[in-house]
């Protein structure tokens, strides 16, 4: 009886260190910069389709119709990340790239504060806090790449110009095999490109 | 003596329960792993399916081992479990040495390297000792004892199932934005 008693008080031990563990573990892999490398999508996932309307009334869809999209997760605050604006402006010019930038919550000053930085013919888009968590964002500016087929091309969190070339760089490169997963539900998580 | 068989018996079957929940959690990408070890080309359902069913496999002699310990013949079916990791490991050491083996799900980013057969070859070692003869007496459970190990058991494979969902897939690293 003594040691059926053992077995039970090991086994719930055990079962209870492991649960503490796998909190610990979790915890620790959602904090810090570790985590932020993992945020967005993987390459080759497919992304949340939606479509919204931007200031003028037009219809923006996502994914686009034909070549890349460039959804950029920020707001006014992109006024502090110059070299970002920079980027993209330096990415604009690219033929077949449709760039928008997406707000996480409604934002007055986001739009005339893009323009004033130069951002103009991008549309700003007001998206949610859910569609933030359907592309895996948490902190911004972030960018993913999304090809007309609906397949994340390349995602990363931008602080410089250089980056957001080079995620364009990394979009265009073909996709490999193993990294295309069926379509039917959205990964939370992608092994990104770290910045 | 028979504690540390317990003990072996109860870490087994907590591994079992990890891992098969934390697959389930991710069967896309464990299906990528699937697909190492299959010498055709299968389908993708093919693929889902076999991963899902090892997954379930997993959790179902984790789940029995740790629930109905008086199932002796439980030890031996984890020990043979075991070795087939022993033979997975040394596999994909051999021939897809450095990729992902995802054998926790999103919740190790472990990969086919030589330390992971020597983890492999452990686990199996610790199987051996569960193996050992423990008296009858040791592994019968009243009513109350099986209610609080099903619920423990129940609550670790939902904490290993939400851990890895939390954690994602764990894809291949993808190469990185590098200053220019």
């Amino acid at each position: 009886m003594l040691l059926a008693s053992s077995f039970v008080v090991v086994a719930l031990v055990f079962c209870m260190a492991t649960v503490l563990a796998l909190f610990g573990v979790t915890h620790v892999s959602m904090s810090g910069a570790e985590a932020i490398e993992r945020d967005g999508l993987a390459p080759g996932i497919h992304a949340p389709v939606w479509s919204l309307v931007d200031s003028t009334s037009k219809a923006v869809h996502s994914p686009p119709r034909t070549g890349l999209q460039l959804i950029m997760f920020t707001d006014h605050s992109l006024k502090a990340f110059p070299s970002v604006v920079d980027g993209l402006r330096e990415v604009m010019a690219r033929e077949r790239l449709e760039i928008v930038v997406l707000t996480r919550r409604r934002n007055e000053l986001a739009e005339p504060v893009l323009r004033l930085l130069g951002l103009d013919g991008i549309p700003v888009l007001t998206g949610s806090p859910s569609l933030y968590a359907a592309y895996n964002v948490r902190v911004t500016p972030f960018a993913i790449f999304v090809d007309s087929a609906g397949r994340v091309r390349a995602s990363s969190l931008v602080n410089y110009d250089w980056q957001v070339t080079k995620l364009l760089q990394l979009a265009d490169l073909p996709l490999e095999s193993e990294n295309l997963a069926p379509r039917g539900r959205f990964w939370r998580r992608t092994a990104g490109a770290g910045v | 003596m028979e504690v540390l068989v317990l003990c072996a018996k109860t870490v087994l079957a907590c591994v079992l329960i990890v891992a098969g929940s934390a697959k389930l959690a991710d069967p896309a990408s464990f299906a990528t792993t699937v697909r190492l070890f299959i010498p055709f080309r299968a389908a993708w359902p093919l693929l889902s399916a076999i991963a899902i069913g090892v997954s379930l496999g997993e959790l179902a002699v984790g789940l029995a081992s740790l629930t109905i310990p008086a199932i002796t013949a439980l030890n031996a079916l984890v020990f043979a479990i075991t070795c087939a990791f022993v033979g997975v490991s040394a596999l994909g050491y051999a021939f897809h040495r450095g990729r992902s083996c995802r054998c926790f799900g999103a919740l190790s980013q472990r990969k086919f390297d030589a330390a992971g057969v020597l983890r492999s070859a452990v686990i199996a070692g610790i199987a051996a000792v569960a193996l050992a003869h423990v008296g009858a007496a040791a592994l019968q459970l009243d009513a109350t004892a099986r209610v609080l190990l099903i619920a423990a058991a129940g609550l670790l494979a939902l904490a290993a199932f939400t851990a890895a969902r939390v954690r994602g897939p764990g894809s291949e690293p993808e190469p990185k934005v590098v200053a220019q």
